[in-house]
């Protein structure tokens, strides 16, 4: 059973369909990346999953169970969603432990945590006072209260800085190494493009795309670039396995329609030596593009 | 359910507009209570300990704008999210919600009435002046408040998640008792109806300071004024239930 699954969902607010009919799963020991455009329906979706928002239709579940019949919400998934979630004359220390009983959840737990997202110094003072990371942190501190198994993260890079996009993306991934789920939304593709195993695509409510980051890259992208002393036999075998390839000078190849590990399979075949094997790069935001239909401008 | 009680009443202590209302009504009270109990002129009553018990009253709104902050101010900070994370049932987290209000509203009744018995019945023996000091009527009256406030912020917690917006609740709730309610009253013929019937009126029979010749009994007002708190309380869950939580 995968730890997320949303399958089918659509939400209607007025006469927008904000969602429709999206499904995709998200895998234990994954980082999944939640990608599209502003306003494609993201946060919708993540909070219907939470049992926030009511869905039209469909079924959104966590460990096969719609999230308000978790026996254990807290234990089981945290949440950070974008917003104001705190008591602006609250401490930091003290939405923590509100937080904390409700769930049942120890004390000690609470100085853990604040520990952890390094808010210890700040965690007595009222968090209106917070600056836009330290809200982050606080936020992601609270999602982590029950040690739960499921990530669910809208936005989380939203106000870092550099540093704390590092921070968070090491964080994500250290989760991730321990067999938890991570299902990370974002906007933005140079975040995902460094942290993500998986990525889910939508636009105007739908999914666009579902695969392997690599794959992805390779399928509608630029291709996967191999460069060696023996691209010349790999281009051979390549077409006669019905491959698109072009030279790219006269030790590299740039192959499109097959992904990587596609190809690696036939270099290990052929017993081919080669130096290099990545996807063409620069082509990522042009996938993005291709997928969701939006305009390079702002929008 | 002990959880998100335990919650709630942690919730309920740790900030500042909480205690800002709470002491700003006891501030407001002792306050009244020493001046009037000083300097009132009590020639002509025999129980004037009774008449300046009734100042204690003024607490009933300070316990519904209780209820009302207890939920609007989680849809006013996006805390709703949080606390839904952590109670998914809402009609648990509403309910936590009541029993926090009811007790958080009995509490500040007692204290109210309590310290307005305290300092205004030994200035007025020093005064000579008439105590009424009938101490069962002074009970009663102390134990009026305690339940006229913990009713009324129990309907705070309904008309709180029924409108969910903060300053339009306790504008709604405050200008229906202090402009609607005095209005209808003006009807011919319609006043005493009003006083007996509407929750204003009944909040202020069950405190048993009435001005009706003919009151409900305290007891009988309490069930009416729980039932108004129950209506609210209702129609709040119902509301929030089906609401979506967006922000």
């Amino acid at each position: 059973m995968p730890a997320i699954e949303v399958s089918g969902v659509s939400k209607r607010f007025g006469s927008t369909l904000a969602v429709d009919d999206l499904s995709f799963t998200v895998e234990r020991g994954h980082i999944t990346a939640f990608l599209g455009p502003n306003g494609a329906g993201k946060t919708t979706t993540l909070r219907i999953l939470l049992g926030l928002v009511n869905a039209t239709g469909g079924r959104a579940t966590i460990d096969g169970k719609a999230y308000v019949a978790l026996e254990d919400p807290v234990g089981t998934v945290g949440a950070v969603l974008d917003g104001g979630m705190f008591h602006p004359g609250r401490s930091g220390r003290n939405h923590l432990r509100g937080l904390a009983r409700a769930s049942g959840v120890a004390e000690a737990r609470v100085d853990e945590l604040l520990e952890l997202v390094a808010l210890t110094d700040a965690a007595d003072r009222r968090a209106g006072g917070y600056s836009l990371g330290m809200r982050q942190r606080l936020g992601l501190a609270a999602a982590l209260l029950g040690d739960p198994e499921v990530l669910v993260l809208d936005e989380p890079a939203n106000g870092l800085d550099p540093q704390g996009i590092r921070w968070l993306r090491d964080f994500l991934r250290t989760l991730a190494g321990e067999g938890r789920a991570v299902l990370v939304s974002s906007h933005v593709l140079a975040e995902v493009a460094q942290t993500a195993d998986e990525v889910v695509v939508i636009a105007h409510g739908k999914s666009v795309a579902q695969a392997p980051l690599a794959e992805l890259t390779a399928r509608s992208g630029g291709g996967m670039r191999v460069a060696g002393p023996d691209a010349g036999r790999l281009a051979e075998a390549l077409r006669a396995d019905g491959a698109e390839v072009h030279t790219d000078g006269e030790r590299a190849i740039v192959v499109r329609g097959r992904s990587g590990e596609e190809i690696g399979r036939l270099i290990a075949q052929g017993g081919i030596v080669i130096s290099e094997l990545a996807p063409v790069g620069s082509s990522l935001e042009e996938i993005f593009f291709e997928l969701t239909g939006a305009e390079g401008g702002p929008s | 359910m002990s959880h998100a009680l335990s919650a709630e009443l942690f919730k309920l202590r740790t900030t500042r507009t909480s205690w800002a209302v709470i002491l700003g009504a006891i501030g407001l009270v002792v306050l009244i209570s020493v001046i009037a109990a000083a300097t009132g002129s009590f020639a002509a009553t025999e129980d004037a300990g009774e008449d300046l018990l009734q100042i204690s009253g003024l607490v009933q709104l300070f316990a519904l704008v209780i209820g009302i902050l207890a939920v609007a101010t989680e849809f006013r900070h996006g805390t709703i999210t949080p606390s839904l994370l952590a109670v998914p049932d809402r009609t648990r987290l509403v309910l936590a919600k009541l029993i926090t209000a009811l007790i958080a509203g009995a509490l500040l009744g007692l204290a109210a009435s309590a310290l307005c018995a305290v300092i205004t019945l030994p200035i007025l023996s020093a005064r000579d002046a008439g105590t009424g000091s009938d101490s069962t009527e002074i009970i009663n009256l102390i134990v009026g408040n305690t339940a006229a406030c913990a009713l009324f912020a129990a309907l705070g917690v309904g008309l709180g998640a029924l409108i969910r917006n903060q300053v339009g609740a306790i504008i709604g709730a405050l200008g229906y008792l202090f402009v609607v309610e005095p209005l209808l009253g003006v009807i011919p013929g319609f006043s005493d109806f009003v006083q007996k019937w509407f929750p204003g009126g009944a909040s202020s029979e069950v405190a048993g300071t009435s001005g009706l010749d003919d009151p409900l009994g305290q007891l009988p007002a309490g069930i009416l004024l729980a039932a108004y708190a129950a209506v609210f309380l209702v129609a709040g869950i119902v509301m929030i239930r089906s609401r979506d939580v967006s922000a």
